[in-house]
């Protein structure tokens, strides 16, 4: 549970003290200062000169969904810190997060609405007025739908939640198309669909990381990366240190070492893609030892026959010794918890994983109590969790485009083009779509195909809310209010989809003025709806409590009682993991791993993030490729040796980074760089990895299997200079980095120094 | 007394580490590495805060960054049993600090909170005080920074911007302090409560890692902290009497 208990929550939602609504009081002193000989004689009522006002509103840089408080001072945003308020992050933030002021201020950011005068990807583009660019896209939707062809019509946007997902719903819904889509790179389809057989709800439960006394992570990066990195570090840091004697065992279950497996006790490699077969074999020892005693044990026996720890440590590589002691400790500390996601959730076998990892939680009576996963209620307001495509989804949108069976597409603030891999022939398929208008802020790869651009704020121009998935065991809401006057000649892209609704006749469904009008409106019937618990008398003063507080959440919480049904238990295995590409040709298996600067490549027009060093090797400004000492020494590959990775669907190069912490025969590269637009800090820099994944495919959900992919390396004779802030890597005796043992005993400190040979020699 | 042993007097007493009889506040920060994750956010956070420049990956490849607080990393043990240790490292502030003597201009000097402060106007840019730092954690300006407008927008106008030829680094977010003892002081209060300042790191840390205040309350959460078994600070033996305390990471 967050430290925020929902009795003291609401109060603080009466007390707020900052700002609300920077959109409308600076607009028009702010906008055109030089129209002013002296722009503050009557300064707005929030506007005092040199005293910031804070504005509390929502990030958008993750599907994480925190809570953000920015200053600003003169009408200029100058930092952005987390939300106190809010009980996902409570007032902390992540290095994106708060890089997102580069968002704002990017000097690459679209300014005007363009129109594409060469060939696509030309990048020549012409200035238009908003209404030549609503006109030219209403009149060719307005003809569509007259027609009765609104099909032909798609819509693909980023993940958004709230009540601009629900303005989608209504648009495509007047304009008559089915073709919705949200599509993310690292959107957990193999969560959901795994809690979905074994839980039958199609919706993520809270991991109360905070108050477990064994985290077991098969896979998940659940401190850079994984859902909701902010809350989880909270969680992480109250489990090690907050609780007087107790503190918190965090093992971690990859082929490459992450933040989080770095944050570890533990650090486990297990063969890629038998995560499920380790946690089976857990399940296996836990029932087999007569620690579960439930009704259904005799089931259990049956369907966990097969993975007995001996079988398991043949699959996964790992002794027998590991898996029974993983699976005593998983019984004997109590509470317990395990959490599956990342490389371990993006293979052909991903679903079965993860339910695999529920099945832990389940023998040991994890599920619904504190310190295990705890079920969330209902969102409160709209989410989207249906509208997210998986890549068999953006396989049939680009054949529908192929077969001709698309007219208009729709781009909001998502780049397939980037995300997607080559083998997906994406950019080809949109060579048959007649118009294409993209409503992104930057010019990225997709962006760069668009005929027609429409650029919209920012998000921190714009109205909109959210209600984060996973809630935190309630449901919250956040308002995300404009904090600085729009800068540029740009329209919130729920403005732009109500102006596009009006052009096309449904001015009667969709009769708003703007995105905060319908926002506003949503938020009555939330309020209305008589749920909404709160000191506030009246839709009014509800509203502005929301605004100043940034968030409101709805305290019931759920009825966390769970009968398994017998027919999952039966259906409970595992199947080898497929890669594409043979073993004898292709010897390592690639993983590739968001990274935690750039998240799925959207951070690297961000200058800080750019030059903020990679957490676990220190690199700036590039991509590079990690290989482990052993592996490297045999191939003769130092650091910096320019190699090429090859898989069966394509080639990217990239430098050689000795990883100490990397199975043999893996190889990891991060994901974020390698963009070919994108604006001057992200072009033309680095690889995409994406680009060579084969097109494996989880076939439960449809998405990608993205850690499936086979590939050789070959040497190029190049080398090229890494670019890192490390120096040294080891300690040497210097005894920075001191440790002590469990009890605060002191532990000899002598500890090995030894200098990998590769390092030496380079 | 004569003049010469009144020169005497006070020499002595600037020689001794600490040279002001007491300190106002004692600003003290404790880092939990058992917390630490190596995240971070204290990082971008501080570049947000403190005005500090992007150089750009050319002057990044010559070591010419410009980060106050940077994550450390070091290695340990061979794979499968390796482990990686992250350390968080700003300047720490001693109360002995090597930078401070060697100053041919004075131009860093510690001031009556115990902070070690740098007085960029003052500054000619020896870098002798970088060459002392047994920490490392002092910057230089090779060059006039440049930010691409409308970068510049998002600048703090609490801090300044540093030129050319000028040397600085962390200043446990001084503006911060200063605004925080000028709201006591306006509150009617001689002092600044525990938590009511917290430097850009402190602020953002998503684990809870970082603590900071005034050392000279017993109640703080830094005081209690600095006094955790676990406490150390690093290249404790060259005597430089840090203000940043370390809680030892556990090995479990």
């Amino acid at each position: 549970m967050p430290n925020i208990e929902r009795r003291e929550f609401l109060k603080l939602i009466g007390a707020g003290s900052v700002g609300v609504g920077a959109g409308f009081m600076l607009r028009e002193s702010a906008k055109h200062p030089t129209e002013y000989l002296i722009p503050h004689v009557v300064a707005p009522e929030d506007f005092s000169s040199g005293i910031a006002t804070w504005y509390n509103s929502v990030c958008s840089m993750c599907p994480a969904g925190c809570g953000i408080s920015v200053r600003t001072r003169e009408g200029l945003a100058k930092k952005i810190e987390g939300n106190p308020l809010h009980p996902v992050n409570q007032g902390r933030l992540c290095a994106l997060g708060q890089a997102g002021l580069q968002v704002l201020y990017n000097p690459d950011r679209l300014t005007e609405p363009l129109r594409q005068t060469a060939e696509r990807g030309s990048t020549s583009f012409e200035k238009i007025t908003w209404d030549e660019g609503l006109d030219q896209v209403g009149e060719r939707l307005d003809l569509l739908r007259a027609a009765g062809r609104g099909n032909r019509v798609a819509l693909l946007s980023q993940g958004v939640r709230g009540h601009l997902a629900q303005l989608f719903e209504s648009f495509m819904q007047q304009m008559g198309s089915e073709r919705l889509l949200h599509y993310d790179f690292n959107h957990p389809h193999t969560l959901y669909a795994a809690n979905q057989r074994f839980f039958g709800e199609d919706r993520l439960p809270y991991y109360d990381l905070q108050n477990t006394r064994l985290l077991l992570s098969f896979g998940a990066d659940y401190l850079a990366t994984w859902i909701s990195p902010v809350h989880h570090s909270l969680g992480f840091g109250e489990s090690r240190q907050g609780r007087p004697d107790i503190r918190g065992k965090f093992i971690q279950i990859e082929p490459r070492m992450s933040i989080s497996g770095a944050a570890a006790d533990e650090w486990i490699a297990a063969r890629p893609g038998t995560e499920g077969f380790l946690a089976l074999g857990l399940a296996h020892h836990i029932v087999a030892e007569g620690n579960y005693q439930g009704a259904d044990r005799a089931d259990w026996v049956t369907a966990l026959a097969d993975y007995s720890p001996s079988q398991v440590a043949e699959q996964t590589g790992l002794p027998v010794t590991t898996i029974v002691r993983l699976a005593d400790m998983f019984v004997d500390i109590d509470p317990s918890l395990a959490i599956g996601g990342g490389a371990a959730a993006n293979h052909s076998n991903g679903v079965d994983t993860l339910v695999a990892v529920n099945v832990l939680n389940y023998l040991v009576g994890n599920i619904g109590r504190e310190g295990g996963l705890v079920f969330n209620p209902e969102p409160s307001g709209p989410v989207s969790r249906r509208r997210q495509a998986s890549y068999l989804s953006m396989l049939e949108l680009a054949e529908a485009a192929r077969q001709g069976e698309i007219d208009v597409l729709i781009l909001n603030s998502t780049n397939p083009v980037f995300t997607l891999p080559a083998a997906a022939e994406f950019r080809q398929a949109l060579a048959e779509i007649p118009l294409i208008v993209s409503l992104s802020s930057f010019l990225d790869e997709t962006t760069a195909l668009a005929d027609l651009i429409l650029p919209s704020h920012t998000y921190l121009e714009s109205w909109g809310d959210d209600f984060p998935e996973p809630g935190v065991g309630f449901s919250v809401g956040a308002v995300s209010q404009p904090v600085v006057s729009p800068l540029y000649n740009t329209r919130a892209t729920g403005d732009i989809i109500l102006a596009l609704a009006q052009r096309i006749g449904a001015s009667n469904a969709m009769p708003w003025n703007s995105m905060e009008e319908f926002l506003k409106d949503g938020w009555r019937q939330i309020y209305e709806r008589g749920d909404a618990q709160t000191l506030a008398q009246g839709f009014d003063a509800f509203w502005i409590s929301v605004l100043r507080a940034g968030v409101w959440g709805e305290t019931t919480r759920r009825n966390t009682e769970f009968t398994l049904e017998r027919s999952v238990i039966a259906g409970i295995g595992v199947q080898t993991p497929e890669f594409s590409g043979s073993e004898e040709e292709y010897p390592f298996i690639l993983h590739p791993y968001l990274s935690p600067n750039f998240h799925d490549g959207r951070g690297a027009n961000l200058p800080w993030m750019q030059e903020l060093p990679d957490p676990m090797t220190s690199v700036v400004y590039g991509s590079w490729v990690e290989i482990n000492p052993v592996t490297a020494e045999q191939l003769g590959f130092t650091e910096g040796d320019l190699v090429e990775i090859q898989s069966p669907h394509g080639t990217v190069r990239a430098p050689v980074f000795i990883f100490p912490a990397i199975m043999p025969d893996v190889i990891a590269m991060p994901i974020g760089q390698g963009h070919h637009e994108y604006g001057r800090y992200a072009k033309d820099r680095g690889v995409n990895p994406i680009e060579i994944l084969s097109p494996q495919i989880e076939p439960v959900t449809g998405s990608l299997a993205s850690s499936a992919t086979r590939v050789k390396l070959v040497a190029t004779g190049r080398r090229v200079k890494l670019v890192k802030t490390s120096g040294m890597s080891r300690d040497l005796g210097r005894d920075i980095v001191q440790t002590t043992g469990p009890t605060g005993v002191e532990v000899s400190s002598a500890r090995p120094n030894s200098i990998p040979i590769t390092e030496v020699t380079s | 007394m004569s003049l010469f042993s009144r020169f005497m007097d006070s020499w002595r007493k600037y020689r001794k580490p600490g040279y002001y009889d007491e300190f106002d506040y004692h600003w003290t920060m404790a880092i939990d590495l058992d917390k630490c994750t190596g995240c971070e956010a204290c990082v971008t956070a501080c570049q947000a805060e403190n005005n500090i420049p992007v150089v750009g990956e050319k002057e990044m490849a010559r070591g010419r960054e410009m980060q106050w607080i940077r994550i450390e990393r070091y290695w340990e043990g061979e794979f499968p049993d390796i482990k990686l240790r992250f350390i968080p490292m700003m300047c720490q502030h001693c109360d002995a600090a090597p930078c401070e003597t060697v100053c041919p201009v004075g131009a860093t000097y510690h001031n009556q909170d115990g902070l070690n402060a740098q007085i960029y106007n003052r500054c000619i840019g020896t870098r002798a005080c970088a060459v002392y730092c047994p920490y490392e954690v002092r910057y230089f300006n090779y060059y006039d920074h440049h930010w691409d407008s409308p970068l510049d927008k998002q600048l703090n106008p609490d801090v300044t911007v540093r030129g050319k030829g000028v040397m600085e680094k962390c200043t446990f977010c001084i503006q911060r302090i200063r605004q925080a003892k000028d709201l006591a002081k306006d509150d009617g209060r001689r002092r600044v409560r525990d938590g009511e300042v917290q430097p850009a790191c402190v602020q953002s840390c998503p684990s809870k890692a970082l603590v900071f205040g005034d050392r000279k309350d017993p109640d703080s959460q830094v005081f209690k902290s600095m006094h955790d078994p676990r406490n150390y600070r690093v290249l404790e033996e060259l005597n430089t009497d840090s203000s940043v305390f370390y809680l030892k990471k556990v090995d479990a």
